[in-house]
This record gives structure tokens, C-alpha cells and sequence, in this order.
């Protein structure tokens, strides 16, 4: 049964601001954040600490080039 | 046919004032209500004026199902609902909404007057070519005359053109040869890529490749990284790719203008990804992709085969792999495949030839002095490959990535131009491409520390004034200027694409949004994310120009100074091959240096006194150092990524 996890192509990206004090609570926040997702093998794209937070994307991967794609199974 | 236009906001009308505007070029008489109206007056003048059709609009979005909800009520109680056809429009209204509430059609934001017409005739024909866009190949390069401009250039450009083809008159390589067998085995081949055979290599083909390419064929061992991918999965991956093009109704990027068409690169390393990332990038509306292959098989003699894909950056090319990928393309999409800096650049313009690519790619400069190959060997093969090119109608581009390991433009450009007389000379059709980037060169000469406008456009100024080719900025537009953040990536592209639009280029090649971003592939996402920078930019820029700043003209002049005194030492040079080894168009201080592999193959096709066959014998390059033309100029070695 294909699951809709399985028809993204690469990746799911995940883009938001979190409420934090240093970019160092950021990267904890977003680890948990991915943990609790069950989307532990991520990676953060971009982050950006100002003011009150910080301004992030991160990024799992489902499928990179050369897996057996999901996409492909029936 | 008599229609009623009301508004349902208390000021917002300008939309039906836009679909009365348009709708009376059409014929149609239209009254507009005032806005601030109830909607039982809207029921009692759409029966006064005895109207064919209602289009009720409200911009503000919040509440607007209830709202809709009672208009159908209140309309249905005046008994105007089902006797006058009613549509709906505004920010928040789609089609789902309309019809799930009963109306004939409703209208977001993006609506063209073309599918209200078709909805006014019940006609949906009217707006097939907004809602279903069909693209033709457009004939690529676009007409130029390939004249160089300025005669002290043209001189220079000759004379290193006729050196280059006497040097290689009589040499010849084992790239040339394999070439040779691959093109003759093709003509052999049958079959389709649902039920593949491997191309019929021979002793003689495997006789002139590295063992590692033998042992693949022989013993059966892939490279590191590299897994041979299953006919299931084959398969399986055509249907998706069925299903793909059924859906398929490509966006159209262009606005006014109709160039610079817009490529993707792609070479995920997987050819069924990169299919995956063409279909993304055409129904974004890409125009055009390239193949980018990987490192290590640009030094490695012989090419592998079968489906293959690869863990790293650059999708393995085989026959096999490019006749995947070409059965993935659209009709309309052109294709590039790049042949130029590696070892096996003759055979690669033959198997992208023979498989219908419309394009490739060559320069033997950059090839050799940032690519890896040795200058004379590549000098070789790179007029083959542009020989093979002129064969089969591909035109080729000229890349200049040796920017990025710190040549200054002058002296890329210099090459660019080399190759491109060289290419015309030969027959075929050359492209120039100069890279938009903010390179260690112009870092370290802060260049571009007001705006990234003014001295990309002395580029492209400089070569548009020294000669008539065809122009195509990449490879990516804006290279390093990109950033992790995708909105900010995307902007840099787009605006370096809108910057191209104003220059009156041929084409640009774009980035995607994961352009600076190294810790993982390029996602299909961030195709599209580029791609509607784009979009946006060109329909925001129009058919207006940015205007150069007033440092533009200086810098275009020296820049052509500087281009006609790295010509004039080249020319001067004993060979071309010579004025490689020698740095004139890049050397170690500006970050480059002659490639190795593939050195000491050249072999010279000499007649022998007294037997009746050519005979071959290895080729020696004078070593002995040659003077600069210049002196050499410091700059940064930094974030060298040459393609």
C-alpha cells in the first residue's frame, strides 16, 4: 500500500520560526521537533537566529539518487 | 449576450472592472454594479436588465463560503438562481468552492480573461492555450551571423584557429578511436530502453580503455558508488513517467519577450531522479536541460553501459542512461548533453548526437586547465568532438567555469572565443557562455561590491561588441551569489535571469533554490521554487531594461583590451596547446593549472617510408616554459567548483 510518504519525490522540507534565545537551542529545538516526526535523518537547510527565534528549514530525505525509490514500488 | 459584474466588498471592484474592460473588447455588454451593494439588489437588477449571466465578486477572503452561501439563498428566493447563470470570483474563491456551492464556476486571483470566455460561451476550447499550454521546440541557437566584429580580433582569432587545426592534423587519440568504433557499433543497434541489450563492445573498443572500464564490461565490477539499476525498476519508472506526461501542461516563463529561454541542469547522479527532476522542471516551465556527468568519468578512458546511477554528483553516461533520459523528455524540451572536458568527450558527442540531443557541450580550454585533462589531448579530441558536433547538427556551448577557480573573464572569455572561431571554422554552431557569478576573481578586485549589475553587464556588453554569437549565461546564472535560504536563492536567479532578459541574451541556465546548499542533493522542490522567481521576475520586468551604471563602459572597453592582449599572446605562442601549458589563458596564481589525465596519449598518424599504412607514435609537447603575456594577477583559489 503506498502511503503518502512515499510519493515524495527527494525530500520534505519543513519551514518554520521557533520561539528560542541562541541558535544553539534552535538546532536542539529542531532535532527534537524531527525526532518527534519520526523524521530523524534530517538536515537543517537554512537557519537564521535573530530577536526572537530563529527562521529555519530543514529537510529529511526520503529518497536520494540511487535508493530504491518508493516511488517506484506498487 | 448582456452580463452583470458585482462586487460584494464595501470598496474592492477593481477585478470586475478589469473582466468589464476586457469582456466589451469581446463584444459582451456589461453593467458593473457599484460596490457596497446588498445581494437582493443584485438579484433585482440582474431581472431588471433581463442579464444572461451574473459574475459576483468579493476580494476579502475571511467568511467568504458563508457569504456565498447566502447569495446562492437569497438568489434562489428571487428566482433568479437557476434561470440566470451565476459564477463567482475574489481572493479566496477557486472552482472546488463554486461548484461545491452550486455555482457554474468560480475565479481565483490567477484567472485569465480567456477562461471567463470560455465559461461565457461554453466553449472550453476559448482557453486551451491557457489552460493547457502546448510548447514547440523552439529553433535553437536563435539566428545570429557569427561574424567577430572587431578586425584586430578577428586576426588573432584566425591565426590561432589555423594553428590549432594544422597541430592536430596529424594526431589522433584513443578518445578519437572509440569514438570511431562506438559510431559505427550504433548504427547496429536495436532495441528500446523496456527491454535493453548493451551495446556489442569489443576487444578493439575495450583495447583503448583504463582497466577499471574493462573490468566492468569482463568482470562485471561497477565503479565505487555506482549500482546498476534493475529492469523492474526500469519499468516501473517509465510508467511514472507515462502518468507524468498525460497530466502534463508545461507553464510558459517568458512574458514580453521571448528569450532568453531558461535550462536546468541536472545530473543527481540517477538517471530516473533526474527524470524525475525534468518533468518537475518542464512543467515549471523550463525550456531546456543539460546532463552533467560525473568527475570521475571524465578521467577515466572508456565509457561504461547499461542503466547505471550513482551515489554522488553526476549521472553516469551511457547509452543506455541517455536513451532513459531522452524517452523522459518532452517533445518540446531541449536537450544538452556536455562532452567537453573529459577524456571521453569525441564518444559522448556521439552518443548525444546519434540519441537526438540538440545541443553539447565543448571547450578545450577549460577542459584542460580546469577540468582536469591534459591541454594536448584534449585539443585533440575537443576538435573532434566539435567535427562530430557540426555532424549531426548540435550546436554547442562554451562554458567559462574557470572563473569560479579564479581566472579573471578576460582571459576566459579570450578561450571562449578561440573555441568559438574554432567551432565555426569546423561548421558547426557555437554558443558563448560567459558565467554570471560573483567569482574569487572579482571578489578579490571588489568588482561587484555596489551591485552585481554593472559588471555583468561589461561582460556581456564586451562580447556582444566583439562579435555576433549567440549568448547563454550560466552555468548557473549567479553562481555564488546563492544563498541556503531558498527566497534569497531564488531572488539572486531570478534577478540575474531579469539582468540576462535586459542584455538581450539567447538563454540563461538557472539554478535551483539548493544552489549553495552542500550537505545533501539538489531536491525537485527547489527546481520549481527557481522557477517561479523567474516567472514572477520576467512578468514584473516586462520588455524594460536595466540600465547600466556609469562604470559599464569603462569596463567593457578594458575588458576588450584585455581580451584582444590575451589573443595576441596566444596567437604568438608556438602552439595553442602550448600557450595551455604555458598558463596564458590561465595559470597556477589565478587557480588553475594543465590538466594530467590523459597525458602522453596523443599519437601522431605519420606516413611511413616504405609501408603502405599510417603508422602512430606518441606525440611530445615541448616542455620547456613559455613567458606570460602578463604578469600573472593574485586571486583567491577559494570555493573552486568547476564544471
Amino acid at each position: 500500500m503506498t502511503t503518502a510518504r512515499d510519493t515524495i519525490v527527494d525530500a520534505l522540507d519543513i519551514e518554520s520560526f521557533l520561539l528560542c534565545e541562541s541558535e544553539k537551542e534552535a538546532k536542539e529545538l529542531i532535532a527534537q521537533l524531527m525526532q518527534s516526526l519520526g523524521l530523524a535523518r534530517h538536515v537543517i537547510v537554512s537557519l537564521d537566529f535573530n530577536g526572537p527565534g530563529a527562521h529555519f528549514r530543514v529537510r529529511a530525505y526520503m529518497n536520494k539518487p540511487g535508493d530504491n525509490y518508493t516511488w517506484l514500488q506498487k | 449576450m448582456k452580463i452583470l459584474l458585482a462586487p460584494l466588498d464595501p470598496v474592492h471592484d477593481a477585478g470586475l472592472k478589469l473582466i468589464k474592460r476586457k469582456l466589451e473588447v469581446l463584444g459582451y455588454e456589461c453593467i458593473l454594479l457599484p460596490p457596497d451593494i446588498t445581494v437582493e439588489e443584485i438579484g433585482e437588477a440582474a431581472l431588471a436588465e433581463k442579464t444572461e449571466m451574473i459574475f459576483v465578486g468579493r476580494t476579502v477572503g475571511y467568511g467568504v463560503e458563508q457569504l456565498f452561501q447566502r447569495v446562492k439563498e437569497v438568489l434562489t428566493r428571487q428566482g433568479v438562481f437557476g434561470k440566470i447563470r451565476v459564477a463567482i470570483g475574489g481572493m479566496a474563491v477557486n472552482d472546488e468552492l463554486a461548484k461545491s456551492l452550486g455555482f457554474e464556476a468560480g475565479y481565483g486571483p490567477h484567472t485569465r480573461i480567456e477562461e471567463i470566455h470560455a465559461l461565457i460561451e461554453r466553449n472550453p476550447e476559448l482557453a486551451l492555450h491557457i489552460t493547457h499550454p502546448v510548447k514547440e521546440k523552439p529553433v535553437f541557437p536563435f539566428p545570429h551571423d557569427y561574424e567577430v566584429k572587431i578586425p584586430e580580433t578577428k586576426t588573432y582569432l584566425d591565426q590561432i584557429v589555423d594553428g590549432i587545426l594544422d597541430w592536430v592534423a596529424d594526431k589522433t587519440s584513443p578518445g578519437v578511436r572509440r569514438a570511431q568504433i562506438t559510431e559505427a557499433q550504433l548504427q547496429d543497434v536495436h532495441g528500446s530502453v523496456e527491454n535493453y541489450t548493451a551495446l556489442p563492445f569489443t576487444p578493439d573498443y575495450l583495447a583503448q580503455c583504463d582497466q577499471s572500464v574493462a573490468d566492468f564490461f569482463q568482470k562485471n565490477i561497477c565503479p565505487p558508488s555506482v549500482r546498476q539499476i534493475t529492469q523492474d525498476e526500469v519499468t516501473a519508472y517509465l510508467r511514472r513517467i507515462d502518468i507524468a506526461k498525460k497530466n502534463f501542461h508545461p507553464r510558459v516563463l517568458q512574458h514580453e519577450r521571448k528569450k532568453p529561454l531558461v535550462f536546468v541542469q541536472y545530473g543527481t547522479g540517477c538517471p530516473m531522479m533526474d527524470g524525475m527532476h525534468i518533468k518537475v522542471s518542464e512543467s515549471w516551465g523550463a525550456d531546456g536541460v543539460l546532463h552533467f556527468d560525473p568527475a570521475w568519468g571524465a578521467r577515466t578512458e572508456g565509457l561504461l553501459d547499461g542503466f547505471l546511477t550513482n551515489a554522488e554528483d553526476g549521472t553516469p553516461v551511457t547509452y543506455a542512461n541517455l536513451s532513459l533520459i531522452k524517452r523522459s523528455l518532452d517533445r518540446a524540451t531541449l536537450w544538452t548533453v556536455r562532452a567537453h572536458r573529459g577524456l571521453n568527450t569525441p564518444e559522448i558527442a556521439v552518443l548525444s548526437g546519434f540519441l537526438g540531443a540538440d545541443l553539447t557541450k565543448i571547450n578545450i580550454g577549460y577542459g584542460s586547465i580546469c577540468g582536469g585533462t591534459d591541454p594536448a589531448r584534449l585539443t585533440v579530441d575537443g576538435v573532434e568532438a566539435m567535427r562530430i558536433a557540426a555532424r549531426y547538427k548540435m550546436a554547442f556551448d562554451i562554458p567559462t567555469n574557470e572563473e569560479l577557480a579564479g581566472v579573471p573573464p578576460h582571459k576566459a572569455f579570450a578561450g571562449m572565443l578561440i573555441m568559438a572561431q574554432l567551432g565555426r571554422r569546423l561548421g558547426a554552431k557555437p554558443i558563448l557562455k560567459p558565467l554570471l557569478c560573483h567569482g574569487p576573481f572579482i571578489m578579490v578586485q571588489g568588482l561587484m561590491e555596489q551591485n552585481y549589475v554593472d559588471y555583468n553587464f561589461a561582460k556581456i556588453r564586451a562580447l556582444q561588441t566583439i562579435a555576433d554569437f549567440p549568448i547563454w549565461p550560466g552555468e548557473p546564472i549567479g553562481f555564488m551569489t546563492h544563498d541556503e535560504e531558498k527566497v534569497k536563492s531564488a531572488a539572486t536567479t531570478a534577478l540575474h535571469a531579469a539582468l540576462c532578459a535586459s542584455l538581450g541574451v539567447d538563454a540563461v541556465t538557472t539554478a535551483s533554490t539548493d544552489e549553495a546548499f552542500s550537505r545533501g542533493p539538489i531536491t525537485s522542490a527547489g527546481r520549481a521554487g527557481a522557477l517561479h522567481g523567474i516567472e514572477e521576475t520576467f512578468r514584473f520586468f516586462g520588455e524594460t531594461d536595466i540600465a547600466p551604471g556609469v562604470r559599464v563602459k569603462d569596463w567593457t572597453e578594458k575588458l576588450i583590451l584585455e581580451i584582444n592582449q590575451t589573443l595576441k599572446a596566444v596567437a604568438a605562442a608556438p602552439s595553442f596547446v602550448e600557450a595551455l601549458y604555458a598558463g596564458i589563458l590561465g595559470n597556477k596564481e589565478d587557480g588553475v593549472y594543465p590538466g594530467r589525465a590523459g597525458k602522453n596519449s596523443v599519437v601522431s598518424l605519420t606516413p611511413p617510408k616504405n609501408l603502405g599504412r599510417w603508422d602512430l607514435h606518441p606525440v611530445a609537447v615541448r616542455k620547456k616554459p613559455l613567458a606570460r603575456a602578463k604578469p600573472a594577477r593574485s586571486a583567491a583559489t577559494a570555493a573552486r567548483r568547476c564544471r
